[in-house]
């Protein structure tokens, strides 16, 4: 057996893992992890609360005018019993672009404060710069909250109409996004010139 | 006959109103047909979709003497149309009801 002074390294860590202070130190980061687990649980639960269709139809503004209109639509109510809700087309799944989505929807709060859009008039005063806004992220994205759900190559063709296979082996060949046809499906097509098209060629204008 | 007279007065009244009908166009009802008939599909009252603008149809029949007759013409008999240069089948308005036909024609013509 060697002849050192000190303990090697394995040694001392062990002799000073039995130290009390060390264990109460280990019960300490289990306990916190623990519960760092619990508090994310109910950070996600409370956010995911917001997505939900009572929380968004709890205002009136959107109660008594986009939602009565979506009721009438097939993202509502259909064959196979498949609903998209307003998150679903409205609120980003993945992570980080979820909790940008949320913090800009703190301006919304502050629009329901200030009674923005609380009657009928100011709201379909406001549609077509709502909608404006909704289809920039739209076509910003590649439609990606359509793609959440509908993908081209998913698509059967056979099951299709003529007219709608025809469609979407043009904008497969032209690139086109989802919103560019599909607009006004599930709330009522506001009166304006711009169409997501239009959008889509202002913003990606090269300068 | 005193309903002999309330159906006259009733049927004058009707005829006068059948006149002025371009003057009352019943912009909900024709919406509502436009959608049930899946007109929205490839038109929009003031955008380009795959079909153009009502704007844009009024604006092709103004001043034109047939212009009732054709677009009801086009809306209710089976027709061809070109889009994106292939020919499709252009779809027919929902109903039989000619009132509503023709507060739809008159809707579109004065977009």
């Amino acid at each position: 057996m060697s002849e050192s002074s000190k303990p090697g390294l394995f040694a001392r860590g062990w002799r000073a893992l039995r130290q009390p202070r060390a264990a109460l130190s280990l019960l300490g980061m289990f306990a916190l992890f623990f519960a760092g687990i619990i508090f994310w649980g109910g950070f996600n639960t409370a956010m995911e609360a917001t997505n939900t269709l009572e929380f968004c139809t709890g205002c009136h503004e959107m109660q008594s005018t986009v939602f009565q209109e979506y009721k009438t639509t097939i993202h509502y109510a259909n064959r196979t019993g498949v609903r998209a809700i307003c998150s679903d087309c409205h609120v980003p799944k993945d992570w980080v672009h979820k909790m940008a989505r949320k913090i800009q929807a703190s301006g919304e709060v502050y629009g329901k404060i200030m009674g923005v859009i609380d009657t009928k008039e100011k709201f379909e005063a406001k549609r077509y710069e709502l909608a404006k806004r909704a289809w920039t992220r739209m076509v910003t994205t590649d439609s990606i909250e359509c793609r959440n759900c509908h993908h081209l190559d998913s698509m059967s063709p056979e099951v299709q109409t003529e007219k709608a296979q025809r469609r979407h082996a043009k904008a497969k060949k032209e690139g086109l996004t989802c919103v560019e046809c599909h607009f006004g499906i599930a709330h009522k097509e506001p009166a304006g010139d711009e169409t997501p098209s239009d959008l889509k060629r202002r913003l990606m204008a090269k300068p | 006959m005193k309903s002999k007279q309330i159906a006259i007065v009733l049927s004058g009244l009707l005829a006068f109103s059948a006149t002025t009908a371009m003057a009352q166009v019943d912009e909900a009802d024709a919406m509502k047909l436009l959608d049930s008939s899946k007109c929205l599909k490839c038109h929009s009252v003031d955008k380009k979709k795959d079909g153009p603008s009502y704007k844009e149809v009024a604006a092709k029949y103004k001043g034109k003497a047939d212009a009732v007759a054709k677009l009801t013409k086009h809306v209710t008999e089976p027709s061809k149309v070109k889009v994106d240069g292939e020919e499709e089948d252009h779809g027919t308005v929902k109903t039989r009801d000619q009132e509503k036909v023709k507060n739809l024609v008159n809707f579109i013509l004065t977009r």
